[in-house]
Formats: C-alpha cells, structure tokens, sequence
C-alpha cells in the first residue's frame, strides 16, 4: 500500500499538509436496495464536454454531461496523475458504459440521465453551493446513489 | 471528494467513493469509501478491461449494503506504483536552462516534423476510439507548439482564445500535446504504460524538450505567475519527485 510517508518528498511534503476539513457531524442517508438505485457519477477530474468554459484552477464549480456523452475533455490543474488511461478508455475514470451494462443486467436500477464533474485541487468546501445545486438536480431526476471518483 | 460525500448524503443521497489514499479516507470517514492501491488517473483500474472495472464499481456498490459506517474497504487487487509515486515523474537530474534554447526556428522545426509524422497513426487512433481527449485549449493541432514557443523569448504572447489568458491556456495547450503523442502511441503500439509514456513524451521527444526549454524560461523569469507554475508543478510532471526542481523556491509546496 502506498503510504503518505513513503511517497516522493516533493509529493508526500504536499499530501501531508493537505488541510482535511472533516465534519463534526458526518450526515447519513440509508441506502436504497440494489434494485431501486438510480445512479449519477460525480467526477472530481475536471471533465466537460467540449466547447463547455473551461474550469479555473480553483473552480467552485460544475460541469454537467449527458449519459450518452463522450467527447469530453480534462482542464483540471494538477499534473500528478495518469491522464494515458482515460485517453485509451472514458471508462477507466467515468465508467457510465459499465453502468449501462450493469443497468441493463439488473444489478442496478438505472443510471442517471446527467452526470457532474468539479475540479478537485479545489477546497470541497468552496464548493458546497455548487455541491447543493447539483443535489437538487439529481433529485428532481429521482437519483438515489452518488458514485464519486476522484482523479 | 470527502468533502463533498457529506454534502450529498445531508441531501438524503446515499454516496460510495473510491479513493486513493487510504490516510485521508481514515481521516475524513466518508459514510462509505473502497480503498485503491493504484495509480491515480485510474480509478476504475485498467483502461479497455470491463471486467475489472465492474469489479471496482461492485466491490464500491457492495458497501451500500452494509448497515451503518462510515465503513473503509480495500480493493483486494493492487496495481503496483514505482517508488511509492503514483505517476510519472521526470528524473531530477533532467533539468535545462536557457542556454539550452538555442535556435528557436530549428527547435519548433523539429517539433512540427514530429508531429507531422505522428499525425497518421493519431487519426487512425480517434477513428478506433470514436473520440479524441486532445481539444481541451481549443487551438488546433498545428497551434500548439508555436503558441508554447511563443514564450520562449521570455515575454508572454497574446492569447489567441477570447475570455482565458495566456497562462492558463498555455497550461491545456500543454495537455492537450500530451494527449497527441499518448493516444497516439497507446493505439499505435498497444501501450498501457504510464511510466514508459511518460519516459517517451518528457525525455525522448522533441516536444518534450520543448516543454522542458519552457520551464529553463519560466524558471529565469520575472513573471511570478510563470514562476508559480513551475513552482507548483503544473506543467511538467515533477510532483512526485524527489525535491523541488533547482532554481526554484518550493515555495508553492
């Protein structure tokens, strides 16, 4: 397992003095059966779809895409990942096709008709009003289940 | 990505994410997170592998069975990293300066030639894939090395996009030549290597030392904003190395 104090001193000099914001108060929502989960995936690596405005290196923001998008593209400000596996497969980091099937195959109930992507060198709590907003959306669309994934 | 978790579930939406660094998933306790011991960029694993990435999507989706949490699960499979980075970095001793620059016409003449040679294999790879991830700085192909060049005199050119300036469209024209050469050579050669792409793009390609001839300037230069990319590694891949790069202040970090 990679561990914060084995990795590289310029990266492990960073993550280790991340300011992690942890709540008080963690909120819970109990979790509808598998068969009734209605699914939108909230990405944090910066995708749109292109022609979209582009994010700010500290966006509070969000972009939005359809399920059936796919030409998308990444504006997100840090270079410390792997961009070569999204560019082969949109799967590897918004996997709506592996939804789709496991929709299809009743493992789920749906998946969501719009999805949502923020910028994640940004401070999450900056972004709590996009954050709200994007909630909204997913409930008037009767999403049950968020699947978040970083970058 | 923590952060955001809880704002959802105090929406009454029940959340699973996956992370990276098992630390801060102990340290923020999401309501239910999978641990994965891979690079980052990869969250569902492996790129064209729809067994394996439905695996991760299960594995998180099995969480939203259990009662109560905040509950952590490691994935049960590794993909290994190098030296505890988890993604590519230049060698620390792969630094040029100004000197370096030379003849500016001869150094974008060799990078146009080289793109040019790629340009077959790259179409044959979006036609494959059905899309293309290059884009992002909206300028064309054939805009992107001059537009990097353009600094290299050590001033700061025009933005040619309406509404972003140069800056931070130099930061996606330099993506968006990443991207060229990776899917590229990802289709062409049936690489799935981040390291070996990254060894190819940085150290062995003539765009790459264009890039790196931009960090000599940017290093050399009064600008502070150029300074700071540099500085903060956004540009070239030198976050997860060793020490900060020479000349600079790792004032950013």
């Amino acid at each position: 397992m990679t561990k914060i104090s084995e990795m590289p001193a310029v990266a492990r000099h960073f993550i280790s003095n991340l300011d992690l914001t942890v709540t008080s108060h963690p909120s819970w929502t109990q979790p509808v059966p598998a068969n009734e989960r209605r699914v939108s995936i909230v990405s944090t690596a910066a995708v749109s779809r292109r022609g979209d405005k582009p994010f700010s290196w500290l966006a509070k923001d969000s972009r939005t895409f359809h399920k059936t998008d796919r030409d998308l593209v990444m504006t997100h400000v840090a270079v410390e990942f792997d961009r070569s596996a999204w560019q082969q497969d949109l799967n590897t980091i918004i996997p709506l096709d592996r939804l789709e099937e496991m929709a299809a195959d009743s493992e789920i109930d749906s998946v969501a008709e719009e999805h949502y992507s923020f910028m994640g060198a940004a401070d999450p709590v900056t972004m709590e009003k996009s954050a709200r907003a994007v909630a909204a959306n997913m409930k008037r669309e009767g999403v049950n289940t968020v699947f978040l994934i970083p970058i | 990505m923590c952060g955001l978790a809880h704002f959802f579930e105090s929406e009454g939406l029940s959340t699973v994410l996956v992370g990276f660094v098992r630390e801060h998933l102990e340290a923020m306790r999401p309501p239910r997170s999978l641990f994965l011991d891979f690079p980052m960029g990869r969250g569902m694993g492996k790129p064209n592998n729809p067994r394996f990435q439905k695996k991760v999507i299960r594995a998180a989706f099995e969480l939203l069975d259990t009662n109560g949490g905040p509950v952590i699960d490691d994935f049960p499979e590794i993909i290994p990293v190098r030296a505890g980075r988890m993604g590519y970095a230049l060698p620390p001793e792969l630094v040029l300066s100004v000197d370096d620059v030379g003849n500016l016409d001869v150094v974008l003449a060799e990078v146009r030639s080289e793109m040019e040679a790629l340009r077959p294999d790259y179409d044959v790879a979006v036609a494959a894939r059905g899309r293309t991830t290059v884009g992002a700085s909206g300028l064309a192909v054939e805009e992107l090395a001059p537009f990097v060049a353009g600094f290299l005199g050590g001033e700061i050119p025009q933005s040619p996009r309406k509404g972003m300036a140069a800056i931070p469209l130099l930061k996606l024209v330099v993506e968006d030549l990443e991207a060229y050469y990776t899917e590229t050579r990802t289709h062409r050669d049936r690489i799935d290597d981040l390291e070996l792409m990254g060894e190819w793009f940085w150290e062995e390609s003539k765009v790459g030392r264009l890039l790196l001839l931009l960090e000599a300037v940017s290093v050399a230069s009064d600008n502070k904003v150029m300074l700071q990319i540099v500085e903060m590694s956004l540009m070239a891949p030198r976050f997860w190395s060793e020490g900060p790069l020479p000349g600079t202040s790792a004032a950013g970090w």
